[in-house]
């Protein structure tokens, strides 16, 4: 058994993307002096913030072995529902409980189609995406709704804790709390070995069912989350908030290393695949490249990721060879 | 005698360590149908692949009228008009029965005759004697119509050798007929027929000449009329290894654990009725598919039977799920390692505690790493699991390694009644005796063992009582010491002669 050394743990994937964030870091430190700085830091979190919670929650469902589409209608859905009923003379307290409530609800609706009904969920939720953004344009049209109370707005900018606002705050709690659950619980070991082979689970006597549904309404829930939060920064609700988010969020997940077919894959790899991401598109809009040419990086990268192990194997398997030849 | 069409001349085949053809030759000539017996793993499926370019030999020749080729491929193999069909049809459900017929016909024209195609398909289909409509969807058929295709597409390719592997195993009475009329029909057409089966009767009905194979290894070739169904038996089995596999004298066995009347699932078994005491080890055996592993399967909650009653000692149970069977004390050690074994990408100790693993946890919900280490490394030293690191990935460990860490995971739990499907299959012998102490010792602390397994020396060698099934029916029963090879065999054959109480 030989130990693992500096070089075998670069091998793996959350040491290449170490490097290259350390890079990323180093190219943006030297081109602008704002950069480092704490708020600087901070505002590249704050554009993103709603993406990179819901990005916490996809690692899980992806490592599941599933995949969640409609996270970003039901952002939308839990949004105007919240601006809907405020708007209706319900306090901003109780709107945000309904529109968590909402969240819960499509959660649930769509677990129930997984994981009793069976159908895969990239079906489901690909419906679900429709569905739920067609009832969040019908409750708000394009008009938006604002005028919300003073507090709400600052939930999204006003630091409460040091220099952080709320929306980081819970980025960070849910962090530390799916790191858990995935290293520690029982739950998240079950997770793995879902993704991992199904049949090996419900043989062991794990209760597949329910542990997808838990995920599935862990995902609605904290997609509510990440839209109310949405709201709150930016101050108004419409019934387009979030469109297209869920590529995004999937991009990451995947960049971070959980693979597409489930059972691998880390909450590290997700963060660093976050700040990846982040001080990519901030240090390209620092060097003026426009966010088309961002985004198309972002889509190279993303396909590197999937190829990296093929390109290692293909190495590895290369070395052997010299090394038959001449040994 | 006419020149043979196809030789199979010597041919050798390893997997690793085990040898599935041993030097084995076989000759099929024009205008004949050639029986191939053999028990499970006697080498039949490795000789098709070889056959059909599947798997290349690693010794031997493969000579076609007389000249020696090479099938790098399977498309290879069909150009030497070498066709076979399997057990399970391979059809295009959503394409029509003209279509799946000429799935392979590639010097086409770019667009298809379609009023040619289904006058040709016709034209084949009735050389064969049947009648299926060339308009239907292959997916709308039978079975034994989809086989039909199978054939018919082969004779459209001008086949003149034609596999059949365990044509029959899913067809009724009435389709084997047919079948056996298709058959014929080939051989008066000059086709060559290997027709492979486990049911003698059939054997001795339609065959010209039978080759029995026992650990790949050619035992003998004769016409059908030169020999009788107990010799074919007595061939399939005979083993040189008698005293190996020595019977241990039977545990002191206790009360009745686990008791099974009437037990009924449609289309997997029927019927079945048993006990097992403490400390008993009962085997179930028979060939694959005679439903053995669905009996298990309903007693693990996997799919419930339809009718019947279970009880664990004494008390009446339902069982609905896995979780439910693991909760009476029911552990179930599959036959599927990679499937439905372990999942290979988790460690060894994941492995080993899943199914007990709520029970490593605190109230939060958190696991104990090191009680879960403290107990795999237990299982280590007991099971004598030769892993440098129980936190590597299952999958790294050798066959015999990957078994004992599915046995650990199951004895884990703490069984009273153990279910175990083919124990020792694909591991090497020397793992399969550690396996088989394994199994011993804990019948002799007491556990309930039913054992599946194909392998009759393994059988003979662990069970107190061996149960033969055959269709999804017990069809007898043996006390330790009057089980033998033939005995056993006859029955999961179902060939004519002694049967016993």
């Amino acid at each position: 058994m030989k130990g693992s050394t500096f070089i075998d743990r670069l091998a793996t994937w959350e040491g290449f993307l170490f490097l290259v964030l350390v890079l990323l870091i180093l190219l943006n430190a030297l081109s602008t002096p704002f950069f480092l700085t704490v708020s600087n830091q901070i505002n590249l979190f704050q554009l993103s913030i709603e993406k990179v919670i819901v990005a916490l929650i996809m690692t899980l469902v992806i490592i599941n072995g599933e995949i969640d589409l409609s996270v970003a209608s039901i952002m939308g859905l839990a949004a105007t529902t919240f601006g809907w009923v405020f708007q209706a003379g319900i306090s901003a307290e109780w709107a945000i409980v309904i529109a968590l409530t909402i969240g819960i609800i499509c959660g649930a609706f769509n677990a129930f189609w997984i994981a009793w009904a069976g159908i895969p969920s990239l079906v489901v939720t690909l419906a679900m995406l429709i569905a739920y953004r067609g009832f969040a344009r019908v409750l708000v049209e394009d008009r938006g709704i604002t005028d919300f109370p003073e507090w709400f707005d600052s939930l999204g900018q006003a630091p409460i804790l040091g220099p952080f606002p709320l929306s980081m705050l819970i980025f960070f709690t849910l962090l530390v709390v799916l790191f858990v659950v995935l290293q520690r619980s029982a739950f998240g070991r079950k997770l793995y070995f879902i993704g991992s082979n199904r049949d090996v689970a419900e043989y062991s006597g794990v209760n597949v069912r329910r542990i997808k549904a838990t995920i599935f309404i862990a995902s609605g829930l904290i997609s509510a989350l990440a839209g109310i939060l949405f709201a709150a920064r930016v101050g108004s609700v419409r019934g387009d908030i979030g469109v297209g988010f869920e590529l995004d969020i999937i991009t990451i997940v995947l960049l971070g290393g959980v693979s597409i077919f489930g059972g691998t894959g880390t909450i590290t790899g997700t963060v660093l695949a976050i700040l990846i991401v982040l001080n990519l598109r901030n240090g390209m809009a620092l060097a003026n490249i426009t966010g088309h040419l961002q985004t198309g990086a972002l889509g190279i990268l993303l396909i590197l990721s999937v190829m990296v192990p093929t390109i290692r194997d293909a190495g590895q398997r290369l070395w052997r060879t010299v090394r038959g030849e001449t040994g | 005698m006419t020149a043979p069409v196809l030789e199979m001349r010597e041919i050798s085949k390893a997997f690793g360590n085990t040898r599935a053809l041993d030097a084995f030759s076989i000759s099929l000539e024009p205008g004949t149908i050639h029986a191939l017996v053999g028990e499970n793993g006697a080498g039949k499926s490795t000789l098709i692949k070889v056959m059909m370019g599947i798997h290349q030999p690693d010794a031997g020749s493969i000579v076609v009228d007389g000249r020696e080729v090479t099938f790098r491929t399977t498309q290879e193999a069909q150009a030497a008009a070498l066709a076979a069909i399997y057990q399970e049809p391979m059809v295009f459900p959503d394409l029509d029965v003209a279509e799946n017929i000429f799935i392979n016909h590639h010097a086409r024209p770019a667009f298809v005759r379609w009023r040619a195609l289904y006058d040709e398909a016709s034209a084949v289909i009735k050389r064969l004697g049947v009648s299926v409509d060339p308009r239907r969807p292959a997916g709308s058929l039978t079975l034994a119509e989809q086989q039909t295709v199978e054939i018919a597409r082969a004779i459209s390719l001008d086949a003149r050798v034609l596999i059949m592997d365990e044509p029959s195993a899913s067809l009724s009475d009435h389709e084997v007929r047919r079948l056996f009329g298709i058959a014929r029909a080939l051989r008066a057409a000059g086709v060559a027929v290997l027709y492979i089966s486990h049911r003698l009767e059939e054997v001795f009905e339609i065959a010209d000449t039978v080759t029995v194979m026992r650990d790949g290894k050619h035992v003998s070739t004769r016409p059908i009329a030169d020999i009788t169904e107990e010799r074919v038996v007595a061939e399939m089995v005979g083993r040189d290894m008698q005293g190996r596999f020595k019977r241990m004298p039977s545990a002191q066995t206790g009360d009745v654990l686990l008791r099974v009347e009437g037990l009924s699932r449609a289309g997997a078994f029927h019927d079945v009725s048993f006990t097992v005491r403490k400390g008993e080890i009962l085997c179930f055996s028979g060939l694959v598919g005679a439903g053995r592993t669905d009996v298990a399967l309903a007693l693990f909650g996997i799919a419930p039977p339809d009718h019947g009653r279970i009880e664990i000692a004494g008390q009446p149970v339902t069982i609905s799920s896995p979780a439910v069977a693991q909760r009476h004390g029911i552990a179930y050690v599959s036959e599927d390692r990679r499937k439905l074994g372990i999942a290979m990408a988790e460690t060894v100790t994941a492995n080993i505690t899943l199914p007990m693993l709520d029970s490593y946890c605190g109230p939060l919900g958190l696991v104990d790493k090191r009680a879960e280490s403290a107990d795999a490394d237990t299982f280590r030293e007991r099971l004598d699991i030769r892993a440098a690191d129980l936190n590597m990935p299952v999958g790294t460990l050798s066959g015999g390694n990957q078994q004992k860490v599915m046995l650990a995971k199951w004895l884990n739990t703490k069984p009273r009644l153990l279910l175990v499907d083919e124990p020792t299959r694909g591991i090497d012998i020397g793992a399969k005796a550690e396996v088989h102490r394994i199994i011993r010792d804990l019948a002799a602390q007491g556990v309930a063992i039913v054992i599946i397994s194909s392998d009759l020396p393994e059988v003979l060698s662990l069970a107190d009582r061996v149960i033969v099934m055959r269709e999804g029916r017990f069809v007898g029963e043996f006390q330790g010491e009057s089980a033998t090879d033939e005995s056993v065999m006859h029955l999961a054959v179902g060939a004519a002669g002694r049967g016993a109480a």
